[in-house]
């Protein structure tokens, strides 16, 4: 196949793009891939010719949307492992323009902080901080958008995050579908803290900012309030109905009665002292005996 | 230059006035000494040595340089520690274990200083010295003693050339020794010794030093004498020779060179390289070097080849475009570099092994590829008889990983290990800088307030500047002073690579001043907190707030319909286990530096006989002592002493 064959696949991939019919870009990228394969550019090798290598990371970048849109996360890590090598070089060798590192890059941040792997997103952030013109950094739409996200889902600004992936905000359409994704299996999910403000959910389905947002402030309302009106839960949770706040009520084990959530309170307190105790003075003998042992040694 | 070779001269007098510090006058006397050579150069004939010293009095802040500027600007000046002055601080480190102080050159100096102090009149900057001195004590003392011996044998008037010379020359019988005893001491001792051979080296010395000690036809002296331009010099010098010396080539030396001695000369090219600033030569010449250490297969090399790796490695750090750009030369010796950790580790050599993979994390580390330094972390083991200041290095880079992977904990762990072991001596201010930095920025993202002492020590205060002020807004919790600090401080932040860790300081600072809130105010509207905090809206405080609780910062309630936050009384702190495990905690740290501290304890081969006859001796003694208690004429108190001293 020839070079001239990728280019008119990549245009048909294109055309599919925009009509939104992603199972024949799919089977278009499949061949467009093996195309690749036979001109041997895949992987960046230092003798590829400039033009064959745009062509490659066109390729890799459609491919990288289109798993965006059929929600399928492990494709578009593949993608953009792929696609690593190629931004990694030189702009001699490759001109930034004509690509779509940010967009992808800022796409691949917004995934990993809806999956919940913040050491990830600080990984390739901090990467990014020091490989890239700082200032062009901060003035980049694309990858601010995801940083301002962390930055407001960290401190806890759930209104704002709300706010940036509501329609207009969004910096492109691909980003829209982290946040069309509603609230799936969100049931039963529970989430553990480690070290001020990390989570991560126990099973991380496609997508699920709002989803994530949502347990986030759900959780966090069961320890701050006592009880709740419904009607103000309904805006607190960002859901779009009274019947809805019930139904996610139920799921989350709350006590819904005469148009109030009462949250269940933590009955830790009480339980605590006998056992505690016990427990308690057993590792204080523990250590005693242990500093004796020490002592001994050292006399 | 004037006023440093005053300082310097003043130097001797000064220790020598004040009485009880002899630990500090003999260190004192080592940099001096150092220094003379140097000053005399200046005055007199050697316009070669100039040249070396010039270069050193411009480029502060540049990697390689470090030499006698470093004390003077202790504690006024922050060190650079940006991504490309790196160098700095690693550089740094290798140095201060040693500058070995000679008692019998102190007696020497002295005399040069005098004969000094008559053409620059004494300014200034007593004190400032004296301070100097007072630090760095600790660190070079416990060396000292050792050096005294050797290097007194070279202790003859003559001029620097030819000291510097026989000075090298002299470390040679140390190698041949390390050889024949198979004792690394003697080589580590060599090792030490070249922070003192250093600022005086020239091509001429080095080439003196080859010619005399290889057979001309050499291979290994050809490349060295190429690589250090001087490929004429062997006719040269026997035309015009050196008139303090004339090159002894005594029939004797045509016995085999040992590979050792090779390799310690490479050093000192490589190191006259580094100085000189000509990285593109030295990265080929320790490309070379490096080769052929990977061949030769002798454990007495293995302090000397660990030091090739170290300084190979410099060099491609220098070399354009620098490291932060993933195309930098750095990437290229990885290969390398991971092939001689795998010959260390199954040589179990420990020293190239620790250097190497603290040197694979930099190479990493500077290209920002941290999951690579990662996925090296955890498929190594660090040895553990690696030596101090590569655990520090080791330490402070794994804190680094960690800090950015989120895991504050263990970061904090390694942070706070790296600068307890970073090394005292003021040369090594720049990793001590570095580490502080980032274990400020740690602990303040852990939620803890770094001590105020921290910013009072003389070798941060200036350095930690900005780090204070950012303190200071997180721990009052002022979100505008602290944006405010991050905005003026960025391009600082930035160099120091802490900018990303700042950034997520936002919800701490946040945190923080809802605490202080809720603290002081049984209960407030949250319409107030949010004025106070200068938050976008109530919504967002509420969140804020409900997310604080949740995350157990503060122990209070939220009523939504009259939007207030009311705080829960405070529990006694004492009546929980807390301070118990605190304590448990600390008495656990001295339990393991006692364990530690005997460990580290060395003891010599073949002492236990004498020990042992020792005790039989005081055996004896003891028996006569009781007898003598016996009869009543001795009373217990010096029966006591008597004991002790053995």
């Amino acid at each position: 196949m020839s070079n001239a064959d990728l280019t008119a696949i990549l245009k048909r991939i294109h055309t599919c793009l925009s009509h939104h019919d992603y199972t024949t870009a799919s089977t278009l990228l499949t061949r467009a891939k093996l195309a690749l394969l036979s001109l041997n550019a895949l992987v960046p090798a230092p003798t590829t010719p400039q033009p064959i290598l745009a062509l490659a990371r066109e390729t890799l970048e459609l491919g990288a949307l289109t798993s965006i849109r059929q929600q399928d996360p492990e494709g578009f890590t593949r993608y953009v492992q792929q696609l690593q090598p190629f931004y990694d070089l030189p702009s001699t060798r490759l001109p930034c323009a004509g690509g779509n590192k940010s967009k992808i890059t800022g796409l691949y941040l917004l995934l990993l902080l809806s999956q919940g792997d913040y050491a990830g997103f600080h990984t390739l952030l901090e990467a990014l901080e020091v490989s890239e013109d700082a200032h062009k950094l901060e003035e980049d739409v694309f990858i601010q958008y995801p940083v301002k996200l962390e930055q407001w889902l960290m401190e806890g600004s759930y209104d704002k995050v709300w706010g940036a992936t509501k329609g207009e905000r969004v910096p492109s359409e691909e980003y829209g579908v982290f946040s069309e994704v509603g609230l799936i299996s969100l049931t039963g999910r529970r989430w553990h803290s480690e070290e001020g403000g990390r989570h991560y959910p126990t099973e991380s389905p496609w997508l699920v900012l709002v989803g994530t947002i949502r347990a986030e402030i759900a959780s966090c309302s069961e320890k701050a309030y006592t009880s709740l009106p419904i009607s103000n839960a309904k805006n607190l949770l960002f859901l779009d109905s009274e019947g809805s706040v019930i139904a996610f009520a139920e799921a989350r084990g709350w006590v819904v009665s005469d148009g109030r959530i009462r949250f269940p309170l933590q009955q830790e307190q009480g339980a605590r002292t006998e056992k505690e105790i016990l427990v308690a003075s057993g590792t204080v003998i523990e250590n005693t005996i242990g500093y004796a042992r020490e002592l001994e040694t050292i006399v | 230059m004037v006023d440093k070779r005053a300082l310097r001269s003043n130097k001797p007098t000064s220790s020598s006035s004040t009485n009880g510090e002899k630990a500090a006058s003999s260190s004192s006397s080592s940099h001096n000494s150092v220094a003379n050579p140097q000053g005399k150069s200046a005055l007199g004939k050697t316009s070669s040595t100039r040249t070396k010293a010039a270069p050193g009095k411009l480029g502060n802040a540049a990697a390689t340089d470090m030499g006698d500027d470093k004390p003077h600007i202790n504690g006024t000046e922050p060190v650079e520690n940006g991504v490309s002055t790196n160098g700095t601080t690693d550089v740094e480190m290798k140095d201060d274990t040693s500058e070995p102080p000679t008692k019998v050159k102190q007696g020497k100096d002295k005399d040069g200083d005098e004969e000094m102090t008559v053409v620059v009149p004494p300014s200034k900057g007593l004190k400032l010295s004296g301070e100097v001195v007072k630090s760095r004590e600790s660190d070079v003392v416990m060396e000292g003693s050792d050096e005294v011996k050797d290097e007194t044998a070279a202790e003859v008037k003559e001029d620097p050339v030819a000291k510097a010379v026989s000075d090298i020359k002299s470390n040679f019988v140390l190698l041949e020794r390390a050889v024949a005893q198979f004792d690394s001491r003697f080589t580590l001792r060599v090792l030490r010794s070249i922070s003192s051979v250093r600022k005086r080296l020239t091509p001429v010395i080095l080439a003196n030093v080859v010619i005399e000690t290889y057979p001309s036809s050499n291979p290994t002296a050809q490349t060295l004498l190429a690589t250090l331009g001087q490929e004429g010099a062997s006719s040269e010098m026997e035309i015009d020779g050196t008139p303090a010396q004339p090159p002894p080539r005594s029939p004797s030396t045509p016995k085999d060179i040992l590979p050792e001695i090779d390799v310690y000369l490479s050093i000192l090219v490589q190191i006259y390289l580094l100085d000189t600033k000509a990285f593109q030569a030295g990265a080929k010449f320790s490309d070379a070097l490096v080769h052929r250490i990977h061949a030769l297969n002798r454990r007495t090399l293995d302090c000397l080849s660990a030091r090739v790796y170290f300084y190979y490695s410099l060099f491609y750090e220098q070399l354009a475009p620098l490291p932060p750009s993933s195309l930098s030369p750095v990437v290229s010796i990885r290969q390398q570099l991971l092939s001689a950790l795998r010959t260390a580790v199954l040589r179990k050599d420990p020293d190239t092994q620790a250097t190497v993979i603290t040197l694979l994390l930099r190479n990493y580390l500077s290209t920002s590829h941290i999951s690579q330094a990662d996925l090296l972390v955890s498929h190594t083991q660090f040895p553990h008889a690696a030596s101090n200041n590569q655990v520090a290095r080791y330490l402070y880079y794994l804190g680094r990983i960690r800090a950015i992977q989120l895991s504050y904990t263990e970061a904090h762990e390694h942070l706070t290990a790296a600068t307890r072991k970073s090394p005292s001596s003021p040369s090594a201010a720049g990793f001590y800088q570095a580490s502080n930095k980032l274990l400020i920025v740690v602990e303040l993202l852990m939620g803890d307030i770094p001590d105020r002492a921290l910013f009072r020590q003389p070798t941060l205060e200036q350095a930690l500047l900005p780090y204070f002020l950012l303190v200071q807004a997180v721990r009052v919790g002022d979100l505008e002073a602290f944006l405010n600090t991050v905005q003026t401080h960025s391009s600082t932040f930035r160099r120091d690579g802490t900018y990303t860790l700042i950034l997520r300081l936002r919800q701490n600072v946040i945190k923080t001043g809802i605490r202080m809130m809720s603290l002081s105010y049984s209960r407030i509207s949250l319409r107030d907190i949010c004025l106070r905090l200068g938050l976008g809206s109530e919504e967002s405080a509420e969140y804020i707030v409900a997310k604080a609780i949740r995350d157990g910062v503060i122990e209070a309630t939220l009523d939504h319909e009259r939007g207030f936050m009311k705080s829960k009384e405070i529990g006694d702190v004492y009546a929980t286990r807390e301070p118990g495990e605190a304590f448990h905690e600390r008495i656990r740290a001295c339990l393991g530096l006692h364990d530690e501290s005997v460990k580290a304890m060395r003891f010599p081969m073949n002492q236990h006989r004498l020990e042992l006859k020792n005790a039989q001796e005081a055996r004896e003694r003891e028996r006569e002592l009781a007898k003598e208690i016996q009869e009543g004429d001795i009373d217990d108190d010096d029966a006591g002493g008597d004991f002790e001293g053995m």
